[in-house]
């Protein structure tokens, strides 16, 4: 198993197309249950990673591309962000496939990794699109750092940075909660899901 | 005739433009934004503001109207136009430069952050607008079937319905999943950390159940020939509504009369 070829028709599996949509769903429902709880973060990167993690990049990144294509029909403005969550998808995926994700100290660089190029690819979509204030929860601290005399991009970089951090740890933690408790015959059938199986 | 399933299932709209053959509203929707960009280079008054965009934003109102989705479509221009007001506001009080247009007390309004408030207001109103249009006058399944019937994988066209019919799912288990667990007494209601820690039961089984069900679905789509290849067959057919030629030819003629517009405002 060591020498395993990845090619991108390998990893888009029956399973794994029947986990974007569940990826997708789950952004969304993510997003909403963070605004139903008033929580200051988004929450809508949860599906991309998990699926991310299971089935890889390709995947990963065909949910992050989807979950803002299905969001824009109703919020044409996420349309701007799906780099984003593309590119969360593509480095979630090859982490999990470089097994970043088997020891504690392995993770926490990784979601240092994913939280850094998240916003490195973010914050210019905030700034040269929105102007620095895209009307989320995140923007008012944005907008009274801003007034405060801060240069535009110190000020996303420093509001976002904060907030990116917490998200994407909250979404590591979730997606490796679940897939903790999926039994091992059905992580088996995941491109990336051999390397969550514990020996016993 | 009685109405059989296969009748029921298909879209039969009265609206011309609203019957528009999927890839002839892109169109549109592509030649509009293109025409905001250009728009938005046209400054005028004496702060050089690009006000041509409130105008062109008359457009999506027009072409909502007459499609007869300007009802539907309100809900979706609202949330943008909050949007819009609020970053103009932000642009126009925080970005210094240029003249001092306004002033009251520490609020000082300089003519570069008015300009690039709307600018940027103006043209997420327009460009956000035109696809408001195009997702309320189409539905899913034209969208999907328009994609196929255009040489794309049907696996893709699953893909994109499953996705939208799986939120409608989720929202529901997610639901119920809340109301089960505040029953076992995690709460739902308090300071941030209280609500925080609601958030890692509500989501966990939703998330494994989907899992789990995506698993089963696997054998029910391949019982069905899901994977097999050759020909597919369709139940719902895709109609065009005759007027496609006309509307790509008027669409063109705008931008072409737009863009030389724009080139001669340069030239004189």
């Amino acid at each position: 198993m060591e020498n395993k070829k990845h090619s991108m028709k390998d990893d888009f599996t029956m399973l794994a197309l029947l986990i974007i949509p569940v990826g997708v769903a789950i952004n969304f429902v993510g997003a909403q249950i963070a605004a139903v709880l008033k929580l200051p973060i988004y929450m809508d990167s949860i599906g991309t990673i998990f699926s991310a993690m299971l089935c890889g990049p390709f995947v990963g990144a065909v949910a992050g591309g989807l979950t803002n294509i299905v969001t824009g029909i109703t919020m044409p403005v996420n349309f701007a962000f799906m780099p984003v969550n593309i590119v969360i998808g593509l480095l979630t995926g090859f982490l999990s496939r470089k097994n970043m994700f088997a020891i504690w100290w392995k993770s926490i660089v990784s979601v240092l990794l994913i939280a850094f190029v998240t916003i490195a690819v973010s914050s210019p979509i905030v700034v040269l699109v929105y102007g620095g204030v895209t009307g989320s929860t995140t923007s008012i601290i944005t907008a009274t750092i801003m007034a405060a005399g801060a240069n535009i991009w110190t000020a996303v970089i420093g509001t976002e940075g904060v907030f990116t951090l917490i998200d994407k740890v909250v979404a590591y933690v979730i997606s490796l909660l679940v897939i903790k408790v999926i039994p091992p015959r059905t992580l088996i059938k995941f491109g990336c899901g051999e390397h969550f199986i514990q020996e016993k | 005739m009685e109405n059989t399933y296969i009748e029921k299932i298909q879209i039969r709209k009265k609206n011309k433009l609203a019957a528009l053959y999927p890839s002839t509203k892109m169109l549109v929707v592509v030649l509009y934004s293109l025409c905001t960009f250009v728009i938005g280079t046209i400054k005028i008054t004496k702060y050089d503001l690009p006000l041509m965009l409130i105008p062109w934003y008359l457009v999506i109102l027009i072409i909502c109207y007459t499609s007869g989705a300007l009802h539907k479509s309100k809900n979706a221009l609202n949330v943008i136009l909050g949007l819009s007001l609020f970053i103009l506001v932000a642009q126009a009080f925080l970005v210094p430069g240029g003249a001092l247009i306004w002033k009251f007390g520490f609020l000082k309004m300089y003519q570069k952050g008015l300009a690039t408030g709307i600018s940027l207001a103006f043209m997420i109103m327009d460009v956000g607008g035109i696809f408001v249009w195009l997702f309320q006058t189409t539905e899913n399944k034209e969208i999907a079937s328009a994609l196929e019937a255009s040489g794309m994988n049907h696996k893709i066209s699953y893909i994109f319905i499953s996705s939208l019919q799986m939120i409608d799912v989720l929202g529901k288990n997610s639901k119920t999943i809340m109301n089960a667990q505040k029953a076992r007494g995690i709460e739902t209601e308090g300071n941030l950390i209280v609500r925080a820690k609601a958030f890692f039961p509500a989501l966990v089984p939703l998330i494994l159940g989907a899992v789990i069900g995506s698993e089963e679905r696997v054998l029910t789509l391949e019982a069905r020939g899901f994977a097999c290849k050759g020909p597919k067959t369709h139940i719902f057919k895709l109609q065009k509504s005759g007027c496609e030629p006309r509307v790509k030819v008027i669409a063109i003629i705008v931008t072409v009369f737009i863009i030389g517009g724009r080139i001669a405002l340069w030239i004189l």
